[in-house]
């Protein structure tokens, strides 16, 4: 009963980690009404690149975060900039095939560079574990991933009702002419969203790799989850998307429980098609 | 009338040159015109899917997957003849979606799109942790009776073949043409009397059907299975790659993306690391330069058409 109840938990606070990893798809699906292939890769990326930091300065990998998401924000904003505005259309074929042709650009650019080793960003952290009422320990990483990933949904959401940019971003997904007549340039807009998707997926990279090992392929492997998140959650709904991940979280680590570990993934796959099944448009998804 | 004869002509002349090739090719260029027949077979059953139906799957590597499998089952653990175990692999898959399609049609857009890919990837898993498979350690498929490579390339031709005629005959039907009606206005059609599900259904099946079957020709050649390579996103990756660099929504389009693409996976094979770097600055470079594809692009500007869908 116990396991279980680890199980559970462990599973509450994984939730929180994907769904910090989904919330930039969801975004931008949310905003643009497009999916990104390459979120991935953007994720595995801020990876390397705070492992770049973690070598060169001798940073925290927590405070490399601090360089890593200028960079992040950026990459977003310029790729939005260059090629995703080109491609925005009533469609959504070319925005899907030219973010995957980043996506595979990306991956093997980091297969050249860094080569196919498994890194991590190791910290104290992972080995120390909190205590849970004597019953059972759980690793203090992942309460930091889910305090974190909390956090980063808080303050989205406060940005997106208090700010101005937050508004016109709002406005730009609502009523694209309309907000076109007030004033507000969409192509401007769509790389800011860019830009805040792309460092919500360099916050997921970090936290990401000092969880786990990562592999210049592992972009893929995330993308899936976070796809699975958002789904759950549906599409373009930011506190559904935390949902997904919770849903994702426990029934991996529940089901990895119950049939064994080699099937963690399979019982989370499941789960997800299940739910689609009877609610085709995500949990807390609109028609 | 005229055209409609250099029309039969060029279709004559391109089916004597595949029928010729084992004559004076060498097993090298046997082994690429192989390569370019079964993806020319599994790209026009989901340019079927993603540009007449409007069902972009990301999931085609379950049928792969399946199809290898059971080629390599059967063949290996029974003994069967190898061109029954392709067929019952092709049949296997056929199962496979009717199973899968009651909670997959349920999905649209997107969602369909990673339903389908999360299924293909559920499948590896369970393949991969299944012992009776050998784990992910794969299959050799060795056939008892020795191959030759002209006879797998003469089936993956007659595969290809046969399945373009077939999709060719399908879009000429009234099927195809509710199926346009469909993917151009999903709401009117139904107003006007169109079973979305029963057209939808038909060509998920007949795709799932011609790509266990053409995947079961290309395990032949590979002689090895490996559950995270057979249902891999990879084949969707390299088909999606085809249909759009040839023009999705021709028929056409798949022949020309997949010749091109074979030859460019060939020539780029020598810059190891380098190439799908390349590959996928071409995909965003046809993107944004060619949006309908090299042959949609022809059509567009010059009207060409090998095999017209629309009646005239």
């Amino acid at each position: 009963m116990i396991g279980y109840l680890e199980a559970v938990i462990t599973g509450i606070l994984l939730g929180g980690l994907y769904g910090i990893v989904g919330i930039g798809l969801s975004m931008v699906f949310g905003i643009m009404r497009q999916v990104n292939l390459a979120h991935g890769e953007l994720m595995i990326l801020s990876s390397y690149f705070s492992l770049l930091f973690v070598h060169l300065m001798g940073l925290h990998p927590l405070l490399t975060l601090f360089l890593v998401l200028p960079i992040m924000f950026a990459i977003g904003y310029l790729i939005q900039a260059f090629l995703f505005n080109r491609v925005m259309q009533e469609t959504m074929e070319p925005f899907l095939i030219i973010s995957f042709g980043l996506s595979i650009i990306l991956q093997n650019a980091l297969l050249l560079i860094c080569t196919p080793d498994a890194r991590s960003l190791k910290t104290g952290l992972v080995i120390m574990s909190l205590d849970v009422l004597g019953l059972f320990r759980i690793p203090l990483i992942q309460v930091i991933n889910f305090a974190v990933g909390l956090l980063v949904l808080l303050l989205l959401h406060q940005f997106m009702k208090k700010t101005y940019l937050g508004w016109a971003i709002h406005a730009a997904s609502e009523d694209l002419s309309g907000a076109k007549l007030m004033g507000i340039n969409p192509k401007r807009v769509y790389c800011f969203a860019m830009g805040i998707a792309a460092l919500t997926a360099g916050i997921s990279g970090v936290l990401v790799g000092m969880t786990f090992t990562f592999y210049p392929h592992s972009g893929t492997q995330y993308l899936i989850i976070a796809f699975g998140v958002v789904i759950l959650g549906g599409l373009g709904s930011l506190p559904g998307t935390f949902l997904g991940g919770m849903i994702l979280g426990i029934s991996q680590l529940v089901g990895g429980r119950v049939i064994g570990p080699g099937f963690q993934l399979l019982s989370g796959y499941l789960i997800l098609i299940i739910i689609l099944t009877i609610r085709p448009q995500g949990l807390l998804g609109r028609r | 009338m005229r055209l409609h004869r250099i029309r039969i002509i060029i279709i004559a002349l391109l089916l004597l040159a595949l029928a010729l090739i084992p004559f004076w090719a060498s097993r090298y260029v046997e082994n690429v015109c192989l390569l370019v027949c079964v993806y020319v077979t599994m790209a026009s059953v989901w340019n079927l899917l993603a540009g007449y139906s409007g069902m972009v799957s990301l999931g085609q590597q379950m049928f792969v997957g399946v199809g290898g499998y059971t080629l390599a089952v059967l063949s290996m653990y029974y003994g069967l003849p190898i061109f029954l175990s392709i067929l019952v692999g092709g049949f296997i898959s056929l199962l496979l979606a009717v199973l899968i399609s009651f909670p997959i049609f349920r999905m649209k857009g997107v969602y369909f799109a990673i339903g389908t890919w999360v299924i293909a990837e559920a499948l590896g898993i369970c393949f991969s942790n299944w012992g009776y498979v050998k784990y992910g350690m794969g299959i050799f498929i060795q056939p008892t009776q020795k191959m030759s490579m002209s006879t797998i390339y003469y089936a993956s031709a007659v595969i290809c073949v046969g399945s373009l005629f077939l999709v060719y005959l399908l879009l000429r039907s009234n099927l195809g043409l509710a199926l346009m009606a469909i993917r151009d206005d999903d709401v009117a059609s139904e107003m006007m009397g169109v079973n979305i599900f029963r057209c939808k259904l038909v060509c998920f099946l007949l795709s799932a059907f011609i790509t266990g079957v053409s995947a079961g020709v290309l395990y032949l050649n590979t002689v090895f299975i490996q559950p995270f390579e057979a249902f891999g996103i990879g084949w969707t990756v390299n088909l999606l790659f085809i249909v759009i660099i040839g023009g999705i929504g021709t028929l056409e389009g798949p022949i020309v993306g997949a010749v091109t693409f074979v030859i460019l996976q060939q020539f780029l094979s020598e810059y190891v690391g380098y190439n799908l770097i390349i590959l996928g600055a071409i995909t965003i470079a046809v993107i944004f330069f060619y949006p309908r594809g090299i042959f949609g692009t022809l059509q567009h500007k010059y009207g060409m058409a090998l095999f017209p869908i629309r009646r005239d």
